[in-house]
């Protein structure tokens, strides 16, 4: 039955498409004479479509839910190893071994996303990880680039608030479920008892100065109680102690006032705190809407380039249209997302999609946003396309998460195949 | 159920959030991106640099203007061998500062962008520019000037051509990086191009727009009895030293410069008229040059037929560049069609083929030939026997227009617009000393006549 799906015509044209940008990418930037015609490009090339092909016909083979994500999350990888291989090729290659394991983590997520059932009774658990995290941290994080939230084991470093993220959004998916429906000591109601949790872990952030996580946490926690919480006062009250706080972020902290400074007018100093802003906004400025071409540009200029600002090289290089492509990509993933929640009929699974939804589409764009100068910049990965890790290994992990959570809906009165 | 209606209007929010980011990005490109790339710390302007030889100019006699030199270790020097003469025309090309003027709006030719061909080497030439500025007349220009503020334009009426064009204060750009504190912190402005951006007050050189609405509005005939000053509602306005006039009719009060006579037309004809006329002339329109110009407009958000009185003598809201000073008084000079003004001839490639030349075209069909030489023969009696006699060239009949315009705190700004041969016009020539403080028939009118002998008798 496997192998008849394989071979429809609805499964294969877009792997087709994507093959093509793979062969045309990788074959574009080999015949550059700028790089001297380095094989290791074809082979970081094959090495992507490789693992796109495995994991696709795993996807299409074991009927796991929806096929378009993983399509299009494989066309953001392609377009951001393309850009890596062009920055600096052993980025490229150790982003292909994030890869790898960032697709055993997706499938590990998904089997045990899919077979676990007592996810909406550990509320205690999320918030009891999610604050030893940053404990950790705190105790033995290194600053990198002004905020303390990395974390070395050995060779290996990566950041613990990416995984209190989504614990934190399973967390507030118990109460949103209605699963944790006991008061917290008998007298704290779950309402309050989510607002607590959420206030703790802003804190600890603030701590950190993680900027950019604590935007995306607090608008996960107004988000879920937007959709969920019948008190509408509760929402209110949120948002004003938002504006609170971040006027008096503003107002007293030096870190914020720098941001915003610089987003407002970066040329000032541009040999300084500007520079970063003005730099990626030269490179978008000289792409036009066509690019200059793959290889042609110049993205060592922008500090960051592979992580934070490859937006800004996907835009010299491929130009705005391209960049507009990319954020269409992006846009077209949180969509089929929410369809994924608003199909799951279980409450739980539907709040664990919406929320991760959510983050996966705010850290988007507050990226993307900052990059182009449209708001305060605050330094956060661009999921799938960026180099690094923990990003990519933990975008694997949450749409491991949302792809179990289509599964189940795709699966809903059938024999499950699973157990 | 309405979890899920709450969950799609989050997924509209996150929508426009997306559609956010990609209309920026596109207003971005569309609007702001060519600014930005042409910033100085953009670094990848100077890339196009390291592997070719920076294009030279040539004054229109062929003269070299500037060139990039190349020393043994690579490292490459712009020179401008005529010094500060050119500063407000080609401007500086800079490592450090960016570059202007027209080497920044001829970047394209002068790396030689659009040459195809493979680079063999390291300093592939190239394009060159030939300006249609004449050199000794530049020079000529400049030591009339003699240290002034203001600015000088001197053009062909028929073609358009710039001929002079001088701005002071001035820099020098040869040594502009070393300079470049000063210049910022001088209060009079050195980096300010007056003849291209520059907006003064035109003054009564002006009243040549609003004699053209008159004869448009058919009221050549009419005949005034001049008092000596304008009074109407609160606005009052002498005539130059308060001189009453008398029974005068339109030209004798063109000749003399009466402003009872043309604020009482403007008045009278009102505000729509007034401002169609300007336009007509390409007031309040942008004016696409070699290099960058501000733009002439009238500066009132609703403009009543007072105001309308004040604008027609020069006044009130309206500014002018003296660049479009010169561009009026030749579309006179050139049947009523204003020409549009070019600086480059041609672009050569290194080997002296042309790949690019400017051909003349009309810019504003402004007026019919028969208002034109109506204008005209009222400006030639202003140089035969008006406020502009000190314009007049022995064997040749000039047509002009002073001005003395008033400034706001500051001393009056002397203007002179005219052109000669006034049957078979060669050359028009606007002048303007800022706050010079004297009357433009006895100062800026005598440096445009010898402007105009000595390009006439070369």
């Amino acid at each position: 039955m496997g192998m008849d799906r394989l071979k429809s015509a609805g499964y294969r044209k877009p792997a087709y498409l994507l093959i093509l940008l793979n062969v045309l990418g990788f074959g574009l930037l080999f015949i550059n004479k700028e790089n001297n015609y380095n094989l290791n490009i074809l082979y970081t090339g094959a090495a992507v479509l490789a693992l796109f092909l495995v994991m696709y016909t795993a996807l299409v083979l074991g009927r796991m839910g929806d096929k378009f994500i993983m399509l299009m999350v494989f066309m953001l990888i392609s377009i951001g190893v393309l850009l890596l291989c062009r920055i600096n090729l052993s980025y490229a290659f150790r982003q292909i071994i994030w890869i790898l394991v960032g697709g055993a983590v997706f499938f590990i997520a998904y089997f045990v996303y899919y077979n676990v059932k007592v996810w909406s009774k550990l509320w205690y658990l999320y918030f009891i990880g999610g604050t030893l995290l940053f404990l950790i941290t705190l105790v033995f994080g290194t600053t990198v680039y002004g905020s303390r939230n990395w974390i070395s084991i050995g060779p290996i470093s990566f950041q613990p608030s990416e995984i209190t993220k989504i614990l934190f959004i399973m967390c507030l998916a118990c109460y949103t479920s209605g699963s944790w429906s006991k008061p917290l000591l008998g007298k704290v109601k779950p309402k309050w008892a989510a607002l607590l949790i959420t206030y703790v872990f802003v804190g600890f952030l603030v701590l950190q100065r993680d900027w950019g996580t604590i935007l995306v946490m607090f608008s996960i926690y107004l988000f879920m109680i937007y959709v969920y919480e019948p008190d509408k006062k509760l929402l209110a009250l949120n948002i004003c102690a938002l504006v609170i706080i971040g006027l008096l972020g503003w107002r007293f902290l030096y870190h914020i006032q720098v941001r915003i400074a610089n987003w407002i007018d970066p040329w000032s100093d541009i040999s300084n705190r500007g520079y970063q802003i003005a730099q990626s906004l030269f490179a978008i400025s000289s792409g036009g809407y066509f690019g200059r071409g793959l290889g042609n540009g110049s993205p060592y200029y922008i500090p960051l380039v592979h992580s934070d600002f490859i937006f800004a090289a996907i835009c010299e290089e491929m130009g705005v249209f391209g960049g507009v492509a990319v954020i269409l990509l992006f846009f077209l993933i949180a969509y089929r997302c929410f369809k994924i929640s608003i199909m799951a009929s279980d409450p739980f699974d539907k709040a664990v999609s919406f929320g991760v939804t959510v983050m996966f589409a705010l850290q988007t764009f507050i990226i993307i946003g900052g990059v182009i100068k449209m708001i305060p910049l605050t330094g956060i990965t661009l999921p799938f396309v960026s180099y690094g890790g923990t990003s990519v290994v933990i975008s694997f992990a949450s749409m491991g998460i949302i792809q179990a959570i289509s599964a189940k809906t795709e699966r809903k009165g059938e024999p499950d195949e699973h157990k | 159920m309405n979890t899920n209606k709450r969950i799609i209007r989050v997924l509209v929010v996150i929508a426009l959030l997306f559609l956010a980011l990609a209309s920026y990005l596109l207003w971005f490109n569309m609007f702001r991106a060519k600014e930005v790339y042409t910033n100085s710390y953009n670094r990848r302007q100077w890339e196009s640099e390291q592997h070719i030889k920076r294009g030279s100019i040539y004054s229109s006699e062929g003269e070299l203007l500037a060139e990039t030199r190349i020393s043994d270790d690579g490292t490459r020097t712009r020179r401008y061998p005529r010094g500060r003469l050119y500063s407000h025309v080609i401007g500086y090309s800079s490592q450090v500062y960016g570059k202007t003027l027209l080497e920044m709006s001829r970047d394209a030719d002068l790396v030689g962008k659009g040459n195809i061909g493979i680079s063999i080497g390291d300093n592939r030439p190239g394009n060159n520019l030939h300006l249609t500025v004449l050199d000794y007349l530049q020079e000529y220009a400049y030591d009339q000037l003699d240290g002034r503020h203001g600015a000088i334009v001197a053009m062909e009426p028929t073609t358009g051509q710039i001929l002079a064009m001088v701005s002071l204060p001035d820099f020098d750009p040869n040594t502009i990086e070393d300079d470049w504190e000063g210049i910022m912190e001088d209060k009079s402005s050195p980096f300010l191009a007056r003849a291209t951006q520059g907006l003064y007050p035109p003054g009564s050189t002006y009243k040549i727009v609003t004699s053209a609405a008159v004869y448009e509005n058919g009221r050549t005939t009419e005949t005034f009895d001049d008092p000596g000053v304008f009074k109407q509602g609160d606005v009052e306005v002498n005539n130059y030293g308060g001189e009453a006039f008398g029974n005068i009719d339109i030209k004798t009060g063109f000749e003399k410069s009466s402003n009872y006579v043309f604020c009482t037309l403007g008045y009278e004809m009102g505000a729509e008229s007034v401002r169609a006329e300007a336009e007509k002339f390409g007031v309040n329109k942008d004016l696409e040059f070699d290099i960058p110009t501000s733009k002439s407009e009238i500066q009132y958000g609703r403009m009543t037929d007072l105001d309308a009185a004040l604008v027609s003598i020069g006044q009130g809201g309206l500014v002018m560049t003296p660049l479009h000073v010169a561009m009026m008084a030749s579309a006179v000079a050139n049947g009523g069609k204003m020409m549009k003004p070019y600086l480059v001839e041609t672009v050569t490639t290194e080997n002296g083929t042309i790949i690019g030349q400017t051909k003349p075209s009309v810019l504003y069909e402004s007026v019919g030939p028969a208002c034109a030489s109506y204008v005209r023969d009222m400006m030639i009696g202003v140089v035969e026997e008006g406020t502009g006699t000190t314009a007049r060239i022995d064997g040749i009949t000039v047509a002009g227009k002073t001005g003395t315009a008033e400034t706001e705190g500051g001393e009056d700004h002397a203007w002179f617009v005219g052109y000669a041969p006034a049957e078979n016009p060669k050359i028009c020539v606007a002048v303007l000393l800022e706050n010079n403080g004297t009357p433009g028939g006895k100062t800026a009118a005598p440096i445009a006549r010898n402007i105009m002998r000595r390009f006439l008798n070369e």
